[in-house]
C-alpha cells in the first residue's frame, strides 16, 4: 500500500501524556518510515494546532495525517480534543485513532459512532496498530486529494467571464450551439469560441464531463 | 364545682398516672399544675362549712324568736283592742242608758205631781228600768213630796233614813236649778242590809210649771245595775266592767267576776254634773307561750324544709354541673387515651389487668374484654399470665412480675427509665416494647395497682435493622471497591511497560524484516536503542510486581482473627442482594456439632470476603436457570474440622460440573460465561493458598449441586481468644 509520494511526507501526530508509550510509539513507526510528532497533552496539541491555522497561512494539513490520542490524560482528556476536532471539521482530513487503556471501551465505541477512524486497546498488538494508523493515513490522503481537487475546481470557476458562464451554463442544461447563440443574441461562431474556452479552462473535453465536474462541486 | 376541681388536680398531680400524660395533656386540668399546692387544706374548709351550718342554725332560731315575739305582741295587741272597744262601747252603753232614764224621768216630770197618775208612771218606769232604785219628787225646798221605790230590790232608804243620804241630791239639785237642767250627783255608797251596799247615784230633774221651777224630780239609780243591764252578754263574759271615779276609786262592777288585769281599758263616761270612768278589764291573760311555739316550729320546720330543698335543689344543681365536668374530663380522658399512640395498661397489684386503652389494644391485637377475662379465671396457674405475653417467656415474666409488683415503688427509678420486654400479638408474632410502670395509686393513697405505658418498638427496630444492613452492605461494597480500584491501578501500571516493550520489540522486527533493509551499523544502532528501552521497560514492570509483592506481604501481616460469623456477615448483605434477584434463600450453617467456641479464622478479612463472595456469585448463578425456584438454596458453612483448620463450604443446588469443566476449573481466564473473565476462581484459589489453605470443590451430598470448599488456618491457641491481632 503506497501513498501518492506528490502529497508530502504524511505525519503521525501522538497525544499520550505518558511519555514512554509516546517513545515507544514514534520508535515503532520509525520502524514503518512513518514519521511521528509526539504531544505531551492534548492542550499541547490544541496549542500547536491553533498555530498552524491561523487565518492567512495555508490550508493545513499540506501532507496526509492522523492522530493517535489518549484516552486518560491530566488536563482536557481525549473525548474532549475530540469533540473540538469535530466541531472543526477536521476529522477527514485527521482520522482519530483512541489509545483506550482499562475500561474505557465504551466511551470508545461511542466515540467511534461520532466519526472517530478507530480504537485501539492498550496493551495494543503492535503492528496491527500501525496497519491502523496507515488506513488512516490513506483516508486522509483522499481527503487532502479531495480538498486539492475542489481548489482547483473553484479557481477555474473563478477564472470564468460573465459570458463563458452564461454559455457554460446553457451547455450544461444541453442547449446546442445554435439555440445558445439565438438566446444570447450573439453569433453561432461566437458560442463556439465561448465553449472552447470554457472546456480549456475547465479541463474538461465534452459537456457531460463538465456537468459530472459543476455537479461535484455544488455538493460540496 | 370545687369539689370537682379538687378531684381532677389531685388525679393529676398526686396519682402516677399523670407521669404518663404527654405534656400537651396536663391542661386538662384547668388549673396549671404548680397551682394545685395551694388548694385550701381540708381543716379549714370544714370549719367553714361548719361556721355556715351555725350561721343557719342562729339565722332561723332568731328568726323563729321573732316569729313568737311578734305573735305574742300582735296577740296582746288585738286583746287590748278588744278591751278598748269593749270599753268603749261598754261607756257609750251606760251613757246611753242613763241619759235614756235621764229624759225618762224628764217625761215624768210632766204629769201631776204628786198624784197617783205621777205614782203609776213612776212605779211603770221602775219596773221598766233597771238600775232605777227610787224616784222622788221634791218641793222647791227639796223636801220629798212623794217617792216611788223599785219593786225588785230592798230600798235604798231600808237601812238608813232618807235624810241622811240626802246630801248628794241636795247639792245635784241647787246645781240643777242653777242651771235649769238636769243634772247628775256624785255617786254615794249605800249600805244594805246583810253588809252589802250600793253604790248610788242621783239625777236631779228640775220640774217646770208654766216657765217657773215647780220642783224638782230625783232618780236614784244603782250603778252596778244599771251596769249589768246595758252590758251584752258577749262582752260580760269576757271582761270585767267597773265603773270608777277620776281619783280610781270603784264605784260599781259587772261581767265577769275578775279580770286578769293585763288588759285593761279606761274611758270617759261624761254624764252632766259627773263624770265618770268607764273600766274593762279583759279575762284573757298575758298570751300562752306554748301554742305559738307550735306554730312557730311548724313555721320554723317549714322555712328548713324549704331551705334544705332549695339546698337540695343547689346541690343537685352543682351535682350536675359536677357530673357534666366530669363526664366531660372523662371524655376529654377517654380521647386522650384513644388518641395515644402509646398503649396504657393498668394491672391490680396481683398483676391481672384491669385497664387497657385501644392503642395497646392494637398493639397487642386483644380486645379490652379478652385482656381482662383472660386474668380472671384463677384456675390454672398459667392463666393468670397474659395472652400477650408469650408462652415461653411466661414463667420468666412471672418472677420478673412478682419481684416488680412487690417492689412497692421502690425501684420507680428504674420504672421511669422502662425496661424493654418483648410482647407477642394475637396473631402469634413477637415485638419488642418498652415498658414505662408507675405505681397507681387511689384517692386515699392506697397504693392499687401499677400503670404501664407500652411504646411499640418493632417500627423502630425494623429501621434500624434496615439502617444496619445499609451500612454493612456500604462497608461491603466499599471494601470490594477498594480491592477493584487497585486491580484497575495494577493493571494500568503494568500496561504502560508491556505496551512500550511490545512496541520495541515489534519495531526491530520489522527492521529486521524490511524488504529494504537499513545498513548495517545504522540497524544495529537502532536495534541497541530498542533492546535498551525493552530492558528498561522490563525492570520498570518488574518494579511494579515487587511492588505488589510488597503489597501483598503488607496484607499478610495484617492478617487478623475473625470468627467465621463476622466473615459471613461481611459478604451477606451483598449475597443477599444477589439472591434476591434469583429468588434463592441463603442459609448459613455456623454451629459445629461439638460444644467448640465459634470457629475462628486468621486471614485477610477482605481477600477472604472476596472470596466467599466470588463463590457465593459463582453458585448463585448456577441455580439460576436448572434449578426449581423452591430448591434454589445456598448453604454457607464453616466447621472446625481440625485443630489448626476451619473448612469453610459454599454449596449450591445447581446441576453440578460436568466434567471436562471441572479438569479446567482453576485454569486463569477460563469461563464458562460469556461475560465472565476467568479469573475468579483462579484468584480464589491463589488468595486461599497464600493463606496456606487449600480450594478444591465436589458434588453436594447425594450427588446434588456443587460444594466448593476452602480451608484457613484457625488462629493458634494464644491468640484465639482476641478478636483481631494489632496491625504491627
Amino acid at each position: 500500500m503506497a501513498l501518492d509520494p506528490a502529497l508530502g511526507l504524511p505525519v503521525v501526530y501522538l497525544v499520550d501524556d505518558e511519555e514512554v508509550v509516546r517513545d515507544a510509539l514514534a520508535w515503532l513507526l520509525r520502524s514503518r518510515r512513518l514519521l511521528s510528532e509526539g504531544f505531551a497533552s492534548a492542550d499541547a496539541f490544541e496549542a500547536w494546532l491553533a498555530e498552524h491555522t491561523a487565518p492567512g497561512r495555508a490550508p493545513w494539513p499540506a501532507a496526509p495525517a492522523c492522530l493517535l490520542l489518549d484516552v486518560r490524560m491530566p488536563g482536557t482528556s481525549g473525548p474532549v480534543l475530540f469533540e473540538r476536532l469535530v466541531e472543526r471539521g477536521l476529522l477527514d482530513l485527521l482520522p482519530v485513532i483512541f489509545l483506550t487503556g482499562h475500561g474505557d471501551v465504551p466511551m470508545a465505541v461511542a466515540a467511534v459512532k461520532q466519526g472517530a477512524f478507530d480504537f485501539v486497546e492498550k496493551p495494543f498488538s503492535n503492528n496491527a496498530l500501525v496497519d491502523r494508523v496507515e488506513l488512516a493515513l490513506q483516508r486522509s490522503a483522499h481527503a487532502l486529494v479531495e480538498r486539492k481537487t475542489q481548489e482547483t475546481l473553484r479557481r477555474a470557476l473563478a477564472d470564468l467571464t460573465d459570458r463563458e458562464r452564461e454559455v457554460m451554463q446553457l451547455v450544461v442544461d444541453g442547449r446546442p450551439n445554435k439555440l445558445i447563440a439565438d438566446e444570447l443574441s450573439i453569433s453561432v461562431r461566437t458560442v463556439e469560441v465561448h465553449r472552447a474556452r470554457v472546456f480549456d479552462k475547465m479541463d474538461v473535453k465534452s459537456a457531460v464531463e463538465l456537468a459530472n465536474l459543476l455537479a461535484s462541486v455544488e455538493r460540496r | 364545682m370545687r369539689k370537682l376541681r379538687s378531684s381532677v388536680g389531685a388525679c393529676g398531680a398526686n396519682t402516677p398516672v399523670a407521669q404518663f400524660l404527654p405534656p400537651a395533656a396536663q391542661p386538662m386540668t384547668d388549673a396549671p399544675p404548680a397551682a394545685l399546692p395551694a388548694y385550701p387544706p381540708l381543716r379549714p374548709r370544714l370549719l367553714r362549712r361548719a361556721l355556715l351550718w351555725g350561721v343557719l342554725v342562729v339565722l332561723l332560731l332568731v328568726a323563729q324568736t321573732l316569729l313568737v315575739a311578734l305573735t305574742i305582741n300582735y296577740e296582746a295587741g288585738r286583746e287590748q283592742d278588744n278591751t278598748e272597744r269593749a270599753a268603749t262601747e261598754a261607756a257609750a252603753e251606760f251613757r246611753r242608758e242613763m241619759l235614756r232614764q235621764m229624759q225618762l224621768l224628764q217625761a215624768l216630770a210632766f204629769a201631776e205631781a204628786p198624784g197617783d197618775a205621777w205614782r203609776r208612771e213612776a212605779d211603770a218606769l221602775l219596773r221598766l228600768r233597771q238600775g232605777l232604785e227610787r224616784v222622788e219628787w221634791r218641793a222647791l225646798d227639796l223636801s220629798v213630796v212623794a217617792a216611788v221605790d223599785t219593786p225588785y230590790a230592798p230600798t235604798l232608804v231600808a237601812q238608813m233614813p232618807r235624810a241622811a243620804l240626802a246630801l248628794e241630791a241636795e247639792l245635784a239639785c241647787s246645781d240643777a236649778s242653777r242651771t235649769a237642767s238636769p243634772n247628775f250627783s256624785r255617786s254615794y255608797f249605800v249600805p244594805l242590809p246583810g253588809g252589802q251596799g250600793l253604790e248610788v247615784m242621783e239625777l236631779c230633774v228640775p220640774v217646770q210649771r208654766a216657765g217657773r221651777q215647780a220642783g224638782f224630780m230625783v232618780g236614784s239609780f244603782a250603778l252596778t245595775r244599771v251596769l249589768e243591764s246595758v252590758l251584752s252578754a258577749r262582752e260580760a263574759r269576757r271582761h270585767e266592767f267597773s265603773i270608777i271615779e277620776a281619783d280610781g276609786t270603784r264605784l260599781a262592777r259587772a261581767g265577769v267576776s275578775r279580770g286578769a288585769n293585763v288588759y285593761v281599758a279606761r274611758q270617759v263616761l261624761d254624764l252632766p254634773g259627773a263624770t265618770l270612768q268607764m273600766r274593762a278589764d279583759s279575762i284573757v291573760g298575758r298570751p300562752s307561750l306554748l301554742p305559738n311555739i307550735t306554730t312557730a316550729l311548724v313555721m320554723g320546720l317549714s322555712f328548713a324544709l324549704f331551705a334544705v330543698v332549695l339546698l337540695l335543689a343547689r346541690d343537685g344543681r352543682r351535682r350536675a354541673e359536677a357530673e357534666r365536668g366530669l363526664a366531660e374530663a372523662l371524655a376529654f380522658r377517654n380521647a386522650m387515651e384513644d388518641s395515644l399512640p402509646t398503649g396504657l395498661r393498668a394491672r391490680d397489684l396481683a398483676g391481672a389487668v384491669t385497664y387497657a386503652n385501644p392503642a395497646f389494644c392494637a398493639m397487642v391485637g386483644f380486645t379490652q374484654d379478652e385482656l381482662r377475662s383472660a386474668v380472671a379465671d384463677p384456675a390454672a396457674p398459667l392463666t393468670d399470665a397474659p395472652p400477650y405475653w408469650p408462652p415461653e417467656f411466661a414463667t420468666e415474666y412471672q418472677r420478673r412480675q412478682q419481684l416488680r409488683l412487690g417492689g412497692h415503688g421502690r425501684n420507680l427509678a428504674e420504672s421511669r427509665e422502662g425496661y424493654e420486654t418483648v410482647f407477642m400479638r394475637k396473631n402469634g408474632e413477637r415485638f419488642p416494647a418498652r415498658v414505662y410502670e408507675a405505681p397507681l395509686v387511689d384517692g386515699v393513697g392506697r397504693h392499687t395497682g401499677w400503670m404501664s405505658a407500652v411504646l411499640d418498638l418493632s417500627a423502630q427496630r425494623r429501621v434500624e435493622e434496615i439502617s444496619r444492613q445499609q451500612q454493612d452492605r456500604l462497608q461491603a461494597s466499599a471494601r470490594l471497591a477498594t480491592v477493584g480500584e487497585m486491580a484497575s491501578l495494577l493493571s494500568h501500571e503494568l500496561n504502560q511497560p508491556l505496551a512500550a516493550i511490545a512496541s520495541y520489540a515489534t519495531g526491530s522486527l520489522n527492521l529486521i524484516d524490511d524488504p529494504q533493509p537499513l545498513e548495517g551499523s545504522e540497524l544495529m544502532a537502532m536495534l541497541r536503542q530498542a533492546l535498551d528501552r525493552i530492558a528498561e521497560q522490563a525492570d520498570r514492570a518488574g518494579r511494579v510486581i515487587k511492588s505488589v509483592h510488597a503489597f501483598v506481604r503488607r496484607r499478610e501481616q495484617q492478617h487478623e482473627t475473625v470468627s467465621a460469623e463476622q466473615l459471613f456477615e461481611g459478604v451477606l448483605p451483598l449475597v443477599r442482594l444477589q439472591a434476591r434477584k434469583s429468588g434463592a434463600r441463603i442459609e448459613i450453617d455456623l454451629l459445629p456439632a461439638s460444644a467448640h467456641s465459634p470457629a475462628r479464622v486468621r486471614c485477610d478479612r477482605t481477600m477472604v470476603e472476596q472470596v466467599l463472595l466470588n463463590l457465593s456469585r459463582n453458585g448463585l448463578q448456577a441455580m439460576e436457570d436448572a434449578t426449581p425456584l423452591a430448591d434454589r438454596v445456598l448453604t454457607l458453612r464453616a466447621r472446625q474440622t481440625h485443630p489448626r483448620w476451619v473448612t469453610f463450604t459454599v454449596a449450591d443446588a445447581g446441576p453440578g460440573i460436568p466434567p471436562d469443566v471441572a479438569a479446567r476449573l482453576f485454569t486463569p481466564f477460563f469461563s464458562t460465561r460469556a461475560e465472565g473473565m476467568g479469573l475468579g476462581l483462579s484468584l480464589c484459589r491463589t488468595v486461599i493458598e497464600q493463606h496456606g489453605g487449600a480450594l478444591d470443590f465436589g458434588p453436594g451430598p447425594g450427588k446434588r449441586g456443587t460444594e466448593m470448599r476452602f480451608t484457613l488456618p484457625a488462629p493458634k491457641a494464644a491468640e484465639s481468644g482476641e478478636t483481631s491481632a494489632p496491625a504491627d
